[in-house]
């Protein structure tokens, strides 16, 4: 009961019809306006508008395009997630092996050197599991005139 | 379905992107093609050069690549027609080449004449093109103190651009803290400060406030740019040591030479927006003549209206809308202060008071105004 009450003289405020009450949220609100306008000036908002019409301009252009609506879908799926998350961990291990190797050499022997590491042989076996699907996809959609 | 655009400004963008919107299954099936054709590979954004003219903006920042705005189905290609043959629904450009059409928007534009009145070019500044804008900004950097006069020919494109400049001319010297050397009196061709009653019931108190002096009924006769006299039509002039013109404007060279309308303005029906006798060739923006302001804010509420129609008739064999003359032009009252006039063939606009919000309104539009050429705003 006493909660109540309070609450109902809060909201009544000083003169009993909540004008002063108002009256500061309006000048509260006025103060909050004033702030930002003082804050901001000509190049913030030319940036920020600038900003929001490339974010509009790209979600507009992803949103319309099927295919990439589709690839994001795919993304989301969870087992597209570990296979993102393994994506991201490989180009950062990739980046890091990269600049601590020496520059290849080539040749014949250097080949079956890499292709003997069970590393390598996982990985063109995912390339190619890649390039299996891909091709029966891309002919799947030609076929049907897509 | 062949759709072709001749011009790849404003309107000619917006109506391209919206019917590509619109069709966009009948695109990818290839029922329908759209071609834009221009006469240059970027798209400027026009009312920038006003900053430019004031150095609140670089010429580099008013630029487009024109095939980045458009939708990826739309072919454009920079080559402007030279010959439109309405009775064959064909066009040839520069190139030789020949485009038919099923339906034809021309979106040409206009171009400015300051040759038109003797000694504009040699003795006023401009801000119309980027040269002259630069030119104007380096003018009114180097200038110390003295008369300057504003002087308006007609027609002219952005009707609000005479009273932009005044109010930008007074903020700038104010700033540079030499408001007191310098004199700025504006001259109007009509009877009072503005065309539009409202736009000039408004800015007359304003140039009270600021101290501007004004004369109506003055049409720029010509410039002597040795004295550094404007003489006007009336018989009166004005000696001045920095002068600033509006330059008169025309419709495009090919519109007169081919004679589809008299100074390059096409006879349009102001509601289908229609050429005259052509009821599969539209015509938008400044090449029309119709009675509402050249802006590229008139060009895109036609364009919207355009493209609505081409896309019905794509899908229903008939146009469903009708254009009502919406136009809708900020209008900036110094370096940080705006108002907006907004009007149609019914209603005339009813100025609110300028302010801080409403300038930061048209600096956010600057930036947007590209999501509007992309059909998207």
């Amino acid at each position: 009961m006493n909660t109540q009450t309070g609450a109902v003289e809060r909201d009544v405020g000083t003169d009993g019809n909540g004008n002063d009450e108002e009256l500061s949220k309006l000048v509260e609100m006025g103060q909050l306006v004033m702030a930002a306008q003082d804050a901001l000036a000509d190049p913030i908002v030319s940036r920020l508008a600038g900003t929001l019409n490339e974010g509009m301009a790209l979600v507009d252009r992803i949103t319309r395009n099927k295919a990439l609506m589709g690839l994001l879908q795919e993304l989301e799926r969870p087992e597209s997630q570990a296979l993102l998350k393994g994506l991201s961990a490989a180009l950062r291990e990739t980046g890091r092996a990269l600049s601590a190797s020496e520059k290849a050499k080539g040749g014949l022997g250097a080949l079956v050197r890499v292709a003997r590491e069970p590393g390598a042989e996982e990985g063109l076996r995912i390339l190619a599991l890649v390039g299996e699907h891909l091709s029966a996809n891309v002919r799947g959609d030609r076929r049907q005139g897509k | 379905m062949k759709i072709l655009i001749v011009g790849g400004g404003t309107g000619g963008s917006i109506v391209g992107n919206n019917v590509a919107r619109r069709l966009a299954d009948e695109l990818a099936e290839g029922k329908v093609e759209i071609t834009i054709l221009s006469a240059s590979d970027r798209h400027m954004y026009q009312p920038g050069l006003l900053y430019v003219a004031f150095g609140q903006m670089t010429p580099d920042q008013l630029y487009r690549d024109q095939r980045s705005l458009l939708e990826p189905g739309i072919y454009f290609e920079v080559d402007p027609v030279e010959e439109f043959r309405l009775d064959e629904n064909k066009v040839k450009t520069r190139s030789g080449a020949t485009h038919d059409y099923d339906i034809l928007v021309i979106a040409t534009g206009s171009r400015i004449v300051p040759e038109q009145v003797p000694g504009l070019k040699e003795g006023a500044e401009l801000f119309y093109t980027e040269e002259s804008a630069v030119k104007m900004f380096k003018r009114l950097s180097e200038f110390q103190g003295g008369k300057v006069g504003v002087v308006v020919g007609v027609p002219h494109k952005c009707p609000i651009a005479p009273v932009e400049v005044v109010f930008s001319l007074h903020d700038y010297f104010k700033s540079r803290g030499i408001r007191d050397k310098v004199d700025i009196k504006y001259h109007y061709p009509v009877g009072r400060v503005h065309t539009i009653e409202n736009v000039a019931k408004w800015a007359k108190p304003e140039f009270d406030r600021m101290g501007v002096e004004y004369e109506t009924l003055f049409n720029v006769k010509e410039v002597d740019a040795e004295k550094r006299v404007v003489r006007s039509e009336e018989g009166t002039e004005f000696e001045y040591d920095l002068l600033i013109a509006i330059p008169p404007h025309k419709g495009m060279e090919v519109i007169e030479r081919q004679g589809l309308g008299e100074g390059g303005w096409i006879p349009t029906d102001r509601y289908k927006l229609t050429m005259e006798g052509y009821e599969n060739v539209y015509v938008l923006g400044d090449t029309t003549n119709l009675p509402v302001s050249k802006t590229g804010s008139a060009a895109h509420f036609e364009a919207e209206v355009i493209a609505e129609n081409i896309a019905s008739v794509a899908k229903i064999g008939t146009p469903v809308r009708d254009y009502d003359g919406k136009v809708y032009c900020f209008i900036e009252a110094g370096h940080d202060r705006a108002t907006y006039a907004m009007f149609n063939y019914q209603n005339p606009p009813n100025l609110k008071p300028a302010s801080k919000s409403m300038h930061w309104f048209k600096m956010a539009y600057n930036q947007m105004y590209w999501s509007s050429v992309r059909g998207l705003l």
